[in-house]
């Protein structure tokens, strides 16, 4: 039946700090990330003043080691959760303008060896939080999700690497790229390469949604790097399918975010919206899509905070983050498009947020790495 | 905390009632199935299991003790899930408890509680013309004396037959609306009251659903069970009342939820082990590219059942916690009773020609689960009760 033990009872109740912050993180999306989001899809990327309030939460300073200028505090992952959904209840891209460099951040901090925490981890502190771009999605669609589309051929001291990845986010402002790669037999690791390395190749690149970042593709031709370079050093061995599995509580804790979003705003608008002489929501053909919206949000809310919760026991939540991001990639779609649906054509224009969100939607369940719980 | 996954004790109990379910309801599931309206007469064992049970986890009758494991109504989900897991149709037949004693536990006075609480009760609403609209029921109820006289037609009462006393639902006076319904204990044996029929039926077949006549039926005044004898002109408090008697709902929703749920995994199980024997296995996680089409449908299907299950016992957790739970529990009963029957419906159909033979049990949990998105609300019923409350609309509004 299960395979976890707790002592614990079951439980859906936000401690004082979670309820803190999570007020505070929904007030900075509803006031500060949903009114630019707009301007941000324009603009290809969030204002340097947005920037700089959203470098100004701390979330990712939070993280850091005191001995590398962070505060050194330990966030548990439905904290983290948490915090993502209410971001992403603003705008999905500029929830990943903060959600890619903490996932990042974290990943060295769990994974990197001393040399390269001390080398990378004071930048996000300084805030240059986008100097490590994070490349793990595939170009390619037979990569299964645990494997990468960039071949490692270790050769002594010297790693070559040769393939594509694509959908990093702010490479323009990135120094280094911290690259998922397999190598022969068929384990997949993260690298460091330096952006001016030889045999690589950077391209701007254009999708349906998440317009609000910049994203790119990187394309690697016989790119030679040291051995060393390999997060954790030269004799880790990382956990690829865990990391890849937590991503994926945070993808669904973002998407929840959106759904919210979604949900909040039909509510009030098939309220107002009259149709035949009354509110089209007197309709069980609209009411019944909103409380299937509801049905839904709800169920996806208490899949992430059971994924998280149970990576938080330290067990194994492999297929719980499975069965959540599954959950999330249908649900969250369907939730899209529907909203869009009881808008009718004012919903198809950028009159209303919906469309944009119905974009963003898109991204979930393709993206495998953007949100670190 | 944030903590949605069962302590250690709750996972014993579910471990004990799986034992119960599959070594005391699978061999005689299709025995009843086939065998419709026999009694099944091996059930006490399960009863007792059951007992033990509560009686380990310290799980009280009527009070809300060792809040630590979650609470009783937790409890008796996670119970009632793994019993369903094993037959819901054998679960529904088990003697001693039915419907009609959620009702008399919620809104029975003290005396009626000692007096009745033990005793096993069916619950009788529906009638030929009114199903989901309870409110337009007509079978009345007229004080004569000091015993309330009963007249009308009850049908798809679940235990009616096997039952001790049936709760009934009757009006005061049909023109007063839902204001003037008020429910009765009627015993077994009271003359006027006769079991005219038992049905025959798509599935649960273990359990008997039968038609009660009601000609002239007196009983005692004191079988009035919650709200007053006379109709309140007061608008709050009759909509109180009425709404006392739906509250039993609010209850028994998540219990029935859980049935869904248990029979979805059910179905899900036996689904895995006939495809292992040829080689099938799980590979959560992968790709669409590198999943066979059967691989992902169970994915999702895991997946939304999952959904499903901790919706339902959220609203649980809520019971326990004295929280409302009109909405969550409904939440938890529509989605828990369409992905039930989704769920059952395809594992026969993955399983092909196995699926759907009498040599499996698949077949037969797909003709139980459709009862499960129907009775106790039905799916439409529980849209309208989210929407509304979503929407924050009347019933009047949002028809």
């Amino acid at each position: 039946m299960q395979d976890y033990k707790t002592e614990h009872p079951f439980d859906i109740t936000l401690s004082e700090e979670q309820q803190m912050t999570w007020d505070m993180l929904r007030k900075f999306a509803e006031t500060e990330l949903r009114p630019q989001a707009r301007q941000a899809e324009t603009d290809g990327r969030p204002s340097d003043e947005l920037l700089e309030k959203i470098k100004s939460l701390d979330l990712i300073s939070l993280i850091i080691p005191e001995a590398f200028g962070g505060m050194g505090l330990e966030q548990d992952s439905v904290s983290n959760a948490l915090s993502l959904e209410a971001l992403a209840y603003g705008d999905l891209s500029l929830a990943m303008s903060v959600s890619l460099p903490l996932l990042t951040a974290k990943i060295i901090v769990e994974h990197g060896s001393e040399e390269q925490k001390a080398r990378y981890l004071p930048e996000f502190v300084n805030g240059s939080i986008f100097n490590v771009g994070l490349g793990i999605n595939n170009t390619s669609l037979a990569t299964q999700p645990y494997q990468s589309s960039v071949n490692a051929e270790e050769s002594g001291e010297e790693i070559i690497l040769n393939g594509s990845k694509t959908g990093i986010a702010f490479a323009d402002e990135a120094n280094t790229f911290l690259i998922s790669a397999s190598n022969e037999s068929g384990e997949c690791n993260l690298y460091f390469v330096d952006r001016e390395q030889d045999g690589i190749e950077i391209e701007e690149k254009d999708f349906m949604g998440l317009k609000g970042a910049p994203l790119s593709q990187i394309n690697f031709s016989n790119c030679k790097i040291d051995s060393s370079n390999k997060l954790g050093g030269h004799n880790y061995s990382l956990n690829f399918q865990s990391l890849i599995d937590s991503s994926r509580i945070g993808m669904s804790a973002l998407a929840l975010g959106v759904c919210q979003a979604v949900l909040d705003y039909v509510v009030p608008y098939t309220n107002e919206r009259v149709a035949f002489d009354e509110p089209i929501s007197n309709r069980q053909s609209v009411a019944f899509m909103i409380a299937d919206m509801a049905i839904e949000t709800e169920a996806l809310r208490l899949m992430v905070y059971k994924s998280s919760a149970l990576k938080d026991l330290g067990e194994d939540f492999h297929k719980q983050a499975s069965l959540t991001y599954r959950f999330a990639t249908h649900h969250g779609m369907k939730i899209g498009t529907d909203g869009v649906q009881l808008l009718g054509g004012h919903g198809f224009t950028h009159e209303h947020p919906v469309e944009l969100w119905y974009r963003n939607l898109r991204a979930i369940g393709i993206f495998e790495g953007g949100a670190g719980v | 905390m944030i903590h949605p996954l069962l302590p250690n004790q709750l996972q014993k109990t579910q471990e004990t009632m799986r034992m119960a379910a599959e070594f005391i309801l699978r061999p005689i599931s299709r025995k009843y199935d086939k065998a419709e309206h026999e009694p099944p007469v091996e059930m006490e064992q399960l009863n007792q299991a059951a007992a033990a049970q509560k009686k380990e986890t310290e799980m009280g009758d009527d009070s809300v003790k060792s809040m630590d494991l979650g609470g009783r109504n937790l409890w008796a989900v996670i119970s009632l899930e793994q019993m369903c897991w094993g037959d819901v149709g054998l679960f529904l037949a088990r003697p001693g408890t039915g419907l009609g004693n959620a009702a008399i536990m919620a809104v029975g006075n003290p005396d009626q509680k000692t007096l009745w609480g033990k005793r096993w009760a069916a619950m009788a609403i529906t009638e030929p013309a009114a199903g989901s609209d309870s409110k337009n029921i007509s079978t009345t109820a007229v004080l004569d004396g000091d015993e309330w006289v009963l007249n009308g037609e009850k049908i798809y009462v679940t235990d009616g037959d096997r039952c001790d006393c049936v709760v009934v639902w009757a009006t005061l006076n049909k023109d007063m609306g839902k204001t003037a319904i008020r429910s009765f204990i009627v015993e077994k044996g009271t003359p006027g009251f006769t079991v005219a029929r038992l049905e025959k039926k798509l599935g649960i077949r273990a359990s008997d659903t039968a038609t009660l006549i009601f000609d002239n039926c007196r009983i005692p005044r004191e079988n009035l069970l919650g709200g007053k004898e006379e109709i309140e002109t007061d608008i709050n408090a009759a909509k109180k009342s009425f709404g006392g008697a739906m509250q039993t709902f609010d209850n028994t929703r998540p219990m029935v939820a859980g049935m869904a749920i248990g029979l979805g995994q059910a179905a899900l199980d036996m689904t895995r082990a006939i495809l292992a024997e040829e080689g099938y296995e799980d590979n959560f996680g992968e790709s669409m590219h590198n999943q066979s089409a059967v691989q992902r449908e169970l994915e999702m299907l895991e997946a939304e059942l999952e959904a499903a299950r901790l919706l339902v016992y959220k609203s649980a957790w809520m019971m326990d916690n004295k929280m409302p739970n009109s909405k969550e529990a409904s939440m938890g009963k529509a989605k828990a009773g369409r992905i039930g029957n989704m769920i059952s419906l395809k594992c026969v159909e993955i399983c092909s020609m196995q699926g759907f033979s009498e040599d499996h049990l698949l077949e037969k949990f797909s003709r139980d689960s459709k009862i499960l998105d129907i009775f106790e609300g039905t799916q439409q019923i529980q849209q309208l009760i989210v929407a509304r409350q979503v929407l924050q609309k009347s019933s009047k509004d949002l028809k």
